[in-house]
């Protein structure tokens, strides 16, 4: 972690937050207090956020603005988050989305 | 390209209706029709509505509409010789009953339905949960469901009787606008569109929302109107919800489509009455209250976006079929108030007879446009 991250801008100032635990899949994971779980993913690494429910390909971080449905991934057993808006938080289950999804209580 | 110099039959209209009534009426032999669109084929109604096709209403003619338009849909792809799909679904309807009043009709809508041979049963909430696990029993008292109701593809369906009326023969227009009709000693003399004039003597009505403005041009007044009808769609989901589920006081209508997007509308009498197609807050609103209450899973179900059409409306929502008396030559199709897509196969059987001067397929010579001048209405209640 770190060498993906920007640490050196001209005009932004990116301070270091603290350190945020979660899994991806199962595997353990460090984020940072002000990522989102998209973005503490590709501090990791992590390019592949799940694959579309038809054609199988694999889904990145593409639009980062909520809109694109591109970085949907199962949160905590919820289907269709969309990770590249949705703040990273202690202890979060992010797993890859390989279907539709369905709603909370189905 | 400029339209024919003259034609046997123009009908004005590419919906569904339209294209219909242009097969039906190649497929007994008659040549020279031509059909205008003053748009691309299925841009009214007909490519903005829900795509439900349902048996279950609660007057006899519509039953038996709907019944003969479910039995073309089911041969659909085999009769009109269509290489891809009109994609039939039928995967029925749950229609529920908020009340014990609703509940008696339903009863009576059932015994109707079975006695035409449209396989309906009245269930119990706890029956009804059985077919759509999604649904809180608590909120309606009894249900109805008919597994041979579904959805069907309105633009693939309009394509295919397009196409197959197009290998008959038929012409068809479209971004081609009639802007008048020329009526002598009260006959249908000549349609004037924007790519020229062609000399008819048969003109069919079958323009939806613009029916009026295409009786006007002949002097007449038809009693259709506007309203603006919209339609949310969620996020595609896994299948989670097999038949449409539809509610009359309750004013939804609610199902997964194949793409795993759930589609649901609603009627508002305070929608406005005229062209606009735009979407607005307080549908998306209603329409969420209503799907939680009935359907509480979805409620955290995203929606992905809205659309917006109209219905063409008369005072009794029943469409008007048959001729325009003061006018010799022009027959209406219009007025379907909604459910003008479902019925298309019995519009354009009942059309051509008309024009044809044969025996009704099914009597609806009460759906005349004389019965409001008459004060005849025939009401349908079974609608949202």
């Amino acid at each position: 972690m770190g060498d993906r991250r920007i640490t050196d801008h001209p005009i932004l100032d990116f301070d270091e937050g603290e350190v945020i635990h979660f899994t991806f899949d199962g595997k353990p994971m460090e984020g940072r207090e002000g990522d989102t779980i998209a973005s503490a993913l590709h501090a990791n690494g992590v390019k592949v956020l799940g694959y579309h429910f038809k054609t199988k390909r694999p889904r990145g971080f593409y639009c980062a603005i909520g809109n694109c449905s591109a970085c949907l991934m199962i949160v905590n057993g919820k289907s269709n988050v969309r990770t590249c808006t949705e703040p990273l938080l202690p202890g979060m289950v992010v797993e890859k989305q390989l279907d539709r999804g369905v709603p909370d209580d189905v | 390209m400029s339209v024919p110099k003259s034609a046997s039959i123009v009908i004005i209209g590419g919906g569904v209706s339209g294209c219909a009534i242009a097969w039906n009426l190649a497929n007994r032999g008659i040549k020279d029709i031509v059909l205008l669109e003053k748009d691309t084929l299925a841009n009214g109604s007909t490519g903005r509505c829900g795509a439900g096709i349902r048996m279950q209403w609660a007057a006899e003619k519509n039953c038996r509409l709907a019944q003969y338009s479910v039995n073309f849909f089911e041969n659909g792809n085999e009769i009109l010789g269509y290489e891809r799909d009109i994609e039939f679904e039928q995967s029925g309807y749950l229609i529920v009953a908020a009340n014990e009043k609703e509940a008696e009709q339903f009863k009576k809508n059932v015994k109707l339905q079975n006695s035409l041979g449209i396989p309906s049963v009245y269930l119990t909430p706890e029956e009804a949960r059985e077919i759509v696990p999604l649904i809180d029993t608590s909120q309606f008292v009894a249900a109805t469901f008919c597994q041979k109701d579904g959805h069907l593809n309105p633009f693939h369906t309009t394509d295919a009787y397009a196409k197959a009326a197009e290998r008959l023969g038929v012409k068809i227009f479209k971004h081609t606008e009639v802007i008048g009709i020329e009526v002598k000693n009260r006959r249908i003399e000549s349609v004037e569109t924007t790519r020229g004039r062609i000399a008819t003597n048969i003109v069919v009505n079958a323009a939806g929302g613009w029916s009026k403005a295409i009786g006007a041009m002949t002097g007449v007044d038809i009693p259709t109107y506007v309203q603006r009808h919209q339609i949310m769609v969620t996020e595609p989901l896994e299948p989670i919800l097999n038949p449409m589920v539809m509610g009359f006081s309750y004013n939804i209508y609610i199902q997964q489509v194949p793409h795993g997007s759930i589609i649901m509308g609603r009627s508002d009498n305070t929608e406005p009455l005229d062209f606009r197609t735009t979407s607005g807050w307080k549908f998306v609103e209603e329409m969420t209250k209503t799907c939680s209450k009935l359907l509480p899973a979805l409620k955290t179900a995203n929606v992905l976006r809205q659309w917006a059409g109209h219905y063409c409306m008369t005072e009794d929502a029943q469409p008007i079929y048959g001729p325009t008396p003061g006018v010799e030559g022009m027959y209406l199709a219009c007025g379907f108030s909604g459910h003008g897509f479902m019925l298309a196969p019995a519009t354009a059987q009942l059309v051509s007879e008309m024009i044809l001067g044969e025996p009704l397929t099914i009597d609806v010579s009460n759906l005349d446009v004389g019965r409001f001048e008459r004060r005849e209405l025939v009401f349908e209640h079974s609608v949202v």
